[in-house]
């Protein structure tokens, strides 16, 4: 907490806990007690009860409070912004000298860097949505793999999309898989189009034959390679899987002039700008239809917690680390700035526009 | 008309009051009664065949009651069964509960005292009791079955529900019985009621002897009264081995009420309810209501349809979250094409007829083919066990809950914002699951959940006061306090402050014997400090008027400050504000409240131009009629002083401090606002919501809170010479550590001599 930070004096009275009270050993209270075979240390209670098993400590003492003014999230820290960094590197060290298992250090160091490697890749390109298409099971695509039907039911729409943030891992792993959504309505998007999407969605089902099924082993596998992003990463997801699924539930054509409203603001146009960086990029997604649930938890430092959950299907402890899911305030000051040089990059790769505004006559 | 009305229902109340009188002298002698056949019950021995004829009690089976049941007669009236019952039947059969109906008989006839545990939505508070009816045939035995509900309104609400689902009409067969209303009669075989009524029932009749089995219903909420039911219970089915008892519980902690219960055997059954899926976010939230906020936007626009349930802390929290997202909703609206929602606040406090919205249909899509709209609920976490709103796909759980918790070292009672405990949250997000599969969001890791939660709630008999409970034990006939099998003990200090308090309140003599003034005391519905007041208010010759006070401090605040319009509220305060305090300030109301009736103006209208609640001041109107009967059962004067008298304020400020001389704080030094509470030394500071102006040296206080501060609420300016005059025990310059308050004291008691020195001098 730096200096700037907001000051919280209160006065305290000489004997804020009563301890005077509490030590007196001659009050009424305690000779009654003593008188009835209570000693101090012991619980109140039938002797040698069963249920005490069960007794904690506010069994032997009053509860102790913890007086909350701020609306901190549960197991956020204040002086999140500028803890000591650079201790990552000595995690391993100093998890063995704690006498932590490699296999474990191996797993956190692991969820740490998945962490980093997903905040770099959303602060620096947003993320990406995808819509559902289906699983491909044999040769033919379903809505969802046979052992999952039951639980797929409940979704609705035919859209799935990419949700910043939200890496929702979930207690029941591999319930959720094929949960199909709506697409998330940004405000940026008029609903046409989302209806067109959908319609494309279905289409897709029908066309992606392509889709390779690689059910069992990947999703497994999958659970471990959540929130993987970096184009590397998805070619080699993509090798390691199948190498036909390209299609096209990228939405490379997202609007452009989305009107944002404020709060989903900084999200739609990170997602917008990342979007428009790829597509000047590669021009194609790589996303696939089936595993693009799992790719699509990349995370999202500044997303809020997206309610459109992925399914989740990690089981994985959620990483402790750096950063908060809500937006940093801070990060907001680049975003016009960031827009705009996609913007002109964009404008850049395509010659059209060049030759417009060199006022090139073709 | 309204005034009308008024009295109609005073009048009514008063009969019922009657009733309850006479209730409790018949529980006396219960006992007698018993012994001989029922006389109430003697119109069922006539010859009408009925189909409970070849019943035999505790050898009964599903199929024979099922028969029973579908039979053209109502065996317990003899009257035809109508259309309606039949159709009610058939629902009753579709509950999960009813496939294990044969399960539970067995159970039910192989043990004394039986653990049930069954899902939200299994049927289990309504089914249960009827099915233990058709086994126990009060009517024979003329020992009632009784059904504790932690709440009033479920009390009523489920008594009606089973009234219909039997045929019969409540109040006959069926009944209920709450704190301040009794709709039982002679007829009356199965009785709900709160957990606090059975208790106080209890203290008339040790052993229960009017109950042939008792069914403890939501034991796992762990209210104050269900706690030392079940302890009470325990020892009474030592002694009466006919007394069934059956403790109904949600599925959590099963395991530790039958290790309570001597091991008592379990049967569960599963609840009708969906799966629900489950998220946390990757990292901690920086806020917890903008998150929550943001949630609930996101699923309003890729969410299918389906209601948002999220759960928040306080009231203000609710309202302004409540207008940022229909803000944002309606931005959403002109912006897109999103679907109307509606926002709903759920807390406490708030008007019955506004919480009764939250059971609205969802607005319907904007146009034809539209998204479907939905609605939101932001709700305390009453949401949470009390009430149920079917429709709830999406819940979003920030962790978060006001607790209410005591301090027995420095006796404030904190309102605080704290973390949930894990069974709490999987309660949250099973509200997602009653219609259909659901989705519950949790604004914080996986890792918060496993680290940062603890397992269960605080029962509440750790978070209170103990000092009304203690003395009600004694009531009980408890002797030995500390051995007392509760499944929870409190902390001994606890206990340790309960007793002294008893004890400088005169209720507890110096061996911890219950005196006449504590058992007076604990006829009344009250704390100890609030009965011993009313008890001793004669003296001070304004019984009248302490009653009115007694009451108006047992309801709900009954200031409303809206807040688009607190000023004029605060405006309209000062006309009632008397310069001494706060307690003469709600006396002040009250008359006039009183007198807006008397004049036959239209109350209702007339508290809304006030800014005063009609509910609360109407209901702190009940309260005192019922103390009123209380107090002339029990010979104590209703006596005032004269209006013009100038001695009718102080009297009643003097006769405060003889309930509340334990309540007092001095100032700390003069120009301070800062207060110093006696003998335990808190710093406190007087509530905003004060009419007191004038910085007085001494005030006694209502409640000690601590919210964002230590406060002290309710506070009303007394002279230190009656402190040593009322209560010298307490004020026995001598125990007092050496400080301002001791030298302030030395002062005055050397005043004091000096005074009646002058006056013996004369």
């Amino acid at each position: 907490m730096g200096l700037a930070a907001a000051k919280n004096k209160r006065k305290l009275g000489n004997d804020p806990n009563n301890t005077k009270w509490s030590r007196n050993t001659d009050s009424f209270g305690q000779k009654i007690l003593r008188s009835q075979g209570w000693q101090p240390g012991e619980y109140l209670g039938a002797k040698d009860a069963p249920h005490a098993e069960w007794h904690t400590e506010a069994n032997t003492t009053h509860i102790r409070v913890v007086l909350k003014d701020d609306t901190l999230g549960l197991g956020a820290k204040r002086n999140n912004g500028d803890e000591c960094t650079g201790l990552d590197a000595f995690q391993h060290l100093l998890g063995r000298l704690n006498g932590k298992s490699d296999e474990t250090l191996e797993a956190e160091q692991k969820v740490r860097e998945d962490v980093k490697l997903s905040l770099y890749m959303e602060r620096k390109f947003g993320t990406i949505r995808f819509v559902k298409g289906g699983w491909l099971v044999g040769d033919q695509v379903k809505e969802t793999p046979d052992d999952e039907i039951e639980k797929a039911q409940n979704g609705s729409a035919s859209e799935a999309q990419m949700s910043s943030a939200d890496v929702s891992e979930d207690s029941e792993p591999a319930a959720v898989k094929s949960k199909k959504r709506k697409a998330d309505q940004d405000t940026d998007r008029e609903d046409d189009k989302a209806r067109k999407k959908e319609k494309k969605s279905k289409k897709r089902k029908t066309d992606a034959e392509t889709d390779v099924d690689i059910e069992g082993g990947k999703k497994k596998k999958d659970k471990k390679s959540k929130r993987r992003r970096t184009e590397s990463e998805e070619g080699d997801e993509k090798s390691t899987e199948s190498p036909d699924e390209v299609d096209g539930c990228f939405e490379a054509k997202r609007a452009k002039k989305e009107k944002k409203k404020d709060k989903k603001d900084k999200k739609e146009k990170k997602e917008k700008r990342r979007k428009d960086k790829e597509a000047s990029e590669s021009g194609v997604e790589t996303g696939d239809s089936i595993s693009k649930e799992k790719k699509r938890r990349k995370k999202d430092a500044t997303a809020e917690t997206s309610p459109a959950p992925t399914p989740a299907e990690s089981s994985m402890p959620t990483p402790s680390g750096s950063g908060y899911s809500t937006p940093v305030p801070t990060s907001s000051r680049y975003l016009a700035r960031s827009r705009f040089i996609a913007q002109k990059k964009l404008a850049f790769a395509d010659s059209a526009a060049l030759n417009q505004i060199f006022m090139i006559k073709s | 008309m309204a005034d009308s009305n008024k009295n109609l229902k005073r009048s009514s109340a008063e009969r019922e009051g009657t009733q309850d009188y006479k209730r409790m002298k018949t529980n006396g002698d219960g006992d007698a009664m018993d012994a001989k056949p029922n006389p109430y019950l003697a119109h069922l021995d006539e010859d009408f065949s009925s189909p409970l004829d070849d019943f035999e009690r505790h050898k009964t089976t599903a199929l024979q009651a099922s028969k029973a049941e579908d039979s053209d007669n109502n065996p317990w009236t003899g009257r035809p069964h109508s259309q309606q019952y039949f159709k009610i039947l058939k629902t009753r059969r579709d509950l999960p509960v009813q496939k294990q109906r044969q399960e539970f008989l067995d159970a039910y006839h192989s043990t004394q005292i039986l653990v049930f545990v069954g899902e939200t939505g299994s049927g289990k508070t309504t089914q249960i009791p009827q099915y233990v009816l058709y086994d126990e045939l009060p009517h024979q035995t003329g020992k009632l079955i009784a059904c504790t509900q932690p709440r009033r309104v479920a009390a009523m609400s489920v008594a009606q529900r089973v009234a219909d689902e039997l045929d019969v009409n409540l109040g006959e067969e069926v009944g209920y019985s709450i704190r301040f209303e009794n709709r039982t009669g002679p007829k009356t075989l199965l009785k709900y009621m709160t957990d606090g009524q059975l208790l106080r029932e209890a203290m008339h009749d040790h052993d229960m002897s009017r109950y042939g089995c008792i069914i403890l219903d939501e034991a796992h909420e762990r209210t104050l009264a269900t706690d030392i039911l079940m302890a009470l219970l325990k020892q009474i089915a030592e002694r009466r081995k006919d007394l069934k008892i059956i403790v109904m519980s949600a599925t959590l902690d099963a395991q530790k009420f039958q290790t309570y219960f001597f091991e008592a055997p379990l049967l569960a059954v599963p609840g009708r309810t969906h799966p629900v899926e489950i998220f946390y976010t990757p990292e901690p939230e920086r806020d917890y209501v903008e998150a929550a906020v943001r949630t609930v936007l996101q699923i309003h626009a890729s969410e299918p349809e389906g209601d948002v349930l999220l759960f928040l802390t306080g009231e203000e929290e609710i309202e302004d979250a409540c207008r940022r997202i229909s803000l944002e909703v309606d931005d959403m609206i002109r912006e897109s094409d999103a679907g109307p929602m509606t926002v709903y606040p759920l807390y406490g406090t708030l008007p019955p007829h506004q919480q009764q919205r939250i059971f609205d249909k969802a607005p319907d899509a904007l146009r034809k083919g539209g998204r479907p709209g939905r609605k939101c609920i932001v709700a305390t976490n009453i949401a949470e066990t009390s009430l149920t709103i079917d429709g709830i796909v999406y819940v979003v759980d920030p962790g978060f809950s006001k607790q209410k918790i005591y301090n027995p070292r420095t006796r404030v009672e904190s309102l605080l914002v704290s973390p949930i405990s894990k069974a709490s949250a999987q309660q949250r997000a099973g509200r997602a699951g009653r219609t259909r599969p659901g989705k519950c969001f949790r604004l914080y890791t996986e890792n918060a959940f496993k680290k940062e939660l603890i397992e269960q709630t605080y029962p509440e008999i750790l978070r209170s006061n103990l000092a009304n409970t203690v003395l009600e034990l004694k009531k009980l006939g408890v002797e030995d306090l500390v051995h007392f099998d509760l499944m929870d003990p409190p902390a001994p200090e606890t206990m340790m402050r309960a007793l002294e308090e008893l004890n400088y309140l005169a209720c507890l003599d110096d061996d911890g014997e219950l005196t006449t003034l504590g058992g007076m005391a604990s006829e009344f519905p009250l704390d100890p400090a609030l009965a011993v007041m009313l008890i001793s208010a004669p003296e001070f010759y304004c019984s009248n008027e302490i009653l009115s006070i007694t009451s108006l401090l047992s309801v709900p605040q009954i200031w409303v400050r809206p807040n688009n319009a607190r000023k004029r509220a605060d405006e309209m305060k000062q006309q009632f504000a008397h310069p001494d305090g706060d307690h003469l300030t709600l006396l002040n109301a009250y008359h006039a409240y009183k007198g807006a009736e008397q004049s036959g103006e239209d109350v209702k209208k007339w508290c809304h131009e006030h800014f005063l609640s009609f509910r609360h001041l109407s209901s702190a109107d009940n309260v005192r009629a019922q103390l009123k009967r209380i107090m002339e059962t029990h010979g104590i004067e209703l006596v005032s002083t004269p209006f013009q008298n100038k001695e009718y304020y102080t009297n009643i400020r003097r006769a405060l401090l003889a309930g509340f001389f334990m309540q007092v704080a001095m100032r700390e030094s003069a120009n301070s606002k800062v207060y110093k509470t006696v003998k335990d030394d808190q710093l406190v500071m007087i509530h905003p919501g004060t009419v007191v102006t004038s910085p007085y040296d001494w005030v006694v206080y209502n409640e000690f809170v601590l919210t964002t501060k230590q406060y002290v609420r309710t506070v009303t300016n007394i002279r230190p010479e009656w402190l040593l005059e009322i209560a010298p025990n307490y004020y026995d310059v001598d125990t007092f550590e050496k400080g301002e308050i001791k030298s302030a004291l030395t002062r005055i008691t050397e005043k004091i001599r000096r005074r009646q020195a002058m006056k013996g001098g004369r």
